[in-house]
């Protein structure tokens, strides 16, 4: 059932192929009126500026404006990862089948603060309060301890956000994903009952996953702390849910893809779900994975052990 | 639990026939070594075949010194993945007491450990790649395998790795180690590694070692986290 694509994948070609929802939400600048400069022709005796009567943006939250007036966060980039060979082993065509390895082929979101559609994230004050405290944090020069700098698993959403390699294992009621950072695993259930899940709680949660279509729908919940979603610390509480919807996405004489759509359920931080996407590249040649042992340097007794970052304060 | 076992000799036959269409060095049929496996006589030493382990004089000495520190609980100075959870390396991996995944996919033969969510890679088939990153250039604890089937067997090769591993709990080597590992199923359910290992500098001459595993029940496992159990004031492999 394995296909092969007559041709290579440049590097530029896997940017373009990068062009999607995800891609459109990371350029998404703040709303507002368009950037001065002439770069827009007005037809004569028209002004800029919406119509008179036309609905004003979204009015911010308190709690929204918190995060509105902080930092923006650091630009993203991909770093230099080997093309697509041309006779590169192709994902099968079967949509229930993501096995393969995938790596994120969008610059690295430092801060999900948007959703997928551009809107602010619906912060409550207690999460807006955490992310502020977090950004202004790194600001000062003195981050905040965190599952990464510990050496700890940092939670699928992290993981995942990296821009580096994983791989999808499936057997028929469990799936299995490989990270080549953090020693990351995640384990999805398709049968609760036939495979159990682990009763104690882990860092990664509690993924139980269901077949919709050819979208694989998995529920994470149960963490064993509180995680941050990102490098810059949007918050997820220990109670929180992450709701994925994983399709592989097959163009026509492209390189499919793998999207990966993930709801973020979380009253204490968030007013209402919100939801935000991701894309990964198709990388069977990254398949062998660079080590990662960051316990070395961790427990390293001539260097700092918590990397230099303090202690957050607890709520 | 036998007939989950019988069900995941199936599935691993359908895998290795999936793995044969991808046309990537895959294992001749009989030979697929994937499941969960564990250690069938857990040990903390790596016993050669025949006689003892053929230290060349100086190293001998290392050994020795290894022995003292461990008697004085300095761990550090000698043993970095029992006092940090540092990756153990190989060989070493090969005597962790908990379960391992095997997987054989896209070319890669992945030893998928429950110890730590420790990985290790033997590649059978994917082309070498622009080291873009420069990570090619720093030994790691695992080095590099290259592997390759002969008949039933999985043969692999492992160099480059850090001189900061031991090959057990006590046995120290250089940069120019050379581990060679020949995987073999003896049986459905019993997995045979025979290990050579190689140093100049270290041993006189190659010596051997054979470890056995028994296939497990197909199983999620728990997050086993290695620090937690360091910052627990227990010991970096449990029981």
């Amino acid at each position: 059932m394995t296909t092969r694509i007559p041709f290579s994948v440049t590097p530029i070609a896997a940017l373009m192929l990068a062009v999607t929802p995800a891609l459109v939400q990371a350029q998404q600048g703040p709303p507002g009126p368009p950037p001065a400069g002439g770069q827009m022709q007005l037809p004569p005796g028209a002004s800029g500026g919406p119509p008179p009567g036309a609905p004003t943006g979204p009015v911010l939250t308190d709690a929204q404006k918190i995060v509105a007036d902080l930092p923006p966060p650091g630009p993203g980039l991909i770093p230099p990862r080997p093309p697509l060979p041309a006779d590169a082993v192709m994902p099968t065509a079967d949509p229930r089948d993501l096995q393969g390895t995938w790596v994120n082929n969008q610059p690295l979101q430092f801060r999900s603060q948007r959703d997928m559609y551009g809107a602010l994230a619906p912060y409550t004050m207690a999460g807006a309060k955490v992310l502020s405290r977090r950004v202004m944090s790194l600001k000062a020069g003195k981050p905040f301890i965190n599952a990464s700098a510990i050496c700890r698993p940092p939670g699928p959403q992290w993981q995942r956000d990296l821009n580096f390699p994983f791989s999808i294992i499936q057997d028929k009621d469990h799936v299995e994903v490989l990270f080549e950072e953090y020693h990351g695993r995640w384990y999805i259930s398709l049968d609760p009952q036939g495979v159990p899940l682990p009763m104690q709680k882990q860092y990664m949660g509690r993924s139980i996953g269901h077949w919709d279509g050819g979208t694989l729908v998995v529920e994470t919940t149960d963490f064993r702390q509180a995680i941050w979603l990102d490098v810059d610390g949007t918050p997820l509480s220990a109670n929180g849910k992450l709701i994925q919807r994983m399709r592989k996405v097959s163009d026509v004489g492209r390189v499919p893809f793998l999207e990966v759509v993930t709801t973020i359920v979380d009253p204490t931080y968030y007013t209402a779900p919100w939801t935000i996407v991701r894309t990964f590249g198709w990388a069977p040649h990254q398949a062998v994975f660079a080590e990662y042992n960051c316990e070395e340097q961790v427990g390293d007794p001539s260097v700092s052990a918590d990397a230099g970052l303090v202690p957050e304060p607890r709520d | 639990m036998t007939r989950r076992i019988a069900r995941l000799s199936l599935v691993g036959t359908m895998l290795g026939l999936a793995s044969m269409a991808c046309g990537q060095s895959a294992p001749p049929m009989g030979a697929n070594l994937e499941g969960v496996w564990k250690i069938a006589a857990p040990t903390t030493v790596l016993k050669p075949i025949a006689g003892a382990v053929p230290f060349t004089a100086e190293w001998r000495k290392a050994y020795e010194a290894n022995k003292t520190l461990r008697a004085q609980r300095k761990f550090d100075d000698y043993d970095i993945t029992l006092s940090r959870c540092s990756n153990p390396g190989v060989p070493r991996l090969a005597l962790t007491p908990m379960r391992f995944k095997i997987w054989n996919r896209q070319g890669v033969v992945t030893f998928d450990y429950e110890w730590n969510r420790a990985l290790r890679q033997i590649n059978v088939g994917v082309p070498p790649q622009p080291d873009l990153m420069g990570q090619g250039l720093v030994p790691t604890m695992t080095g590099k395998s290259k592997g390759h089937w002969e008949g039933d067997t999985l043969v692999s090769v492992m160099q480059g790795g850090s001189d900061r591993t031991l090959i057990d709990d006590l046995v120290p080597h250089g940069y120019d180690l050379k581990v060679t590992e020949r995987y073999r199923l003896v049986d459905a359910n019993t997995l045979e590694d025979r290990i050579t290992v190689e140093d100049p500098a270290f041993f006189k001459q190659p010596w051997t070692s054979v470890v056995t595993y028994k296939r497990q029940p197909d199983a999620i496992f728990a997050e086993d986290v290695c620090l937690d159990r360091i910052a627990a004031k227990q010991p970096a492999f449990s029981k």
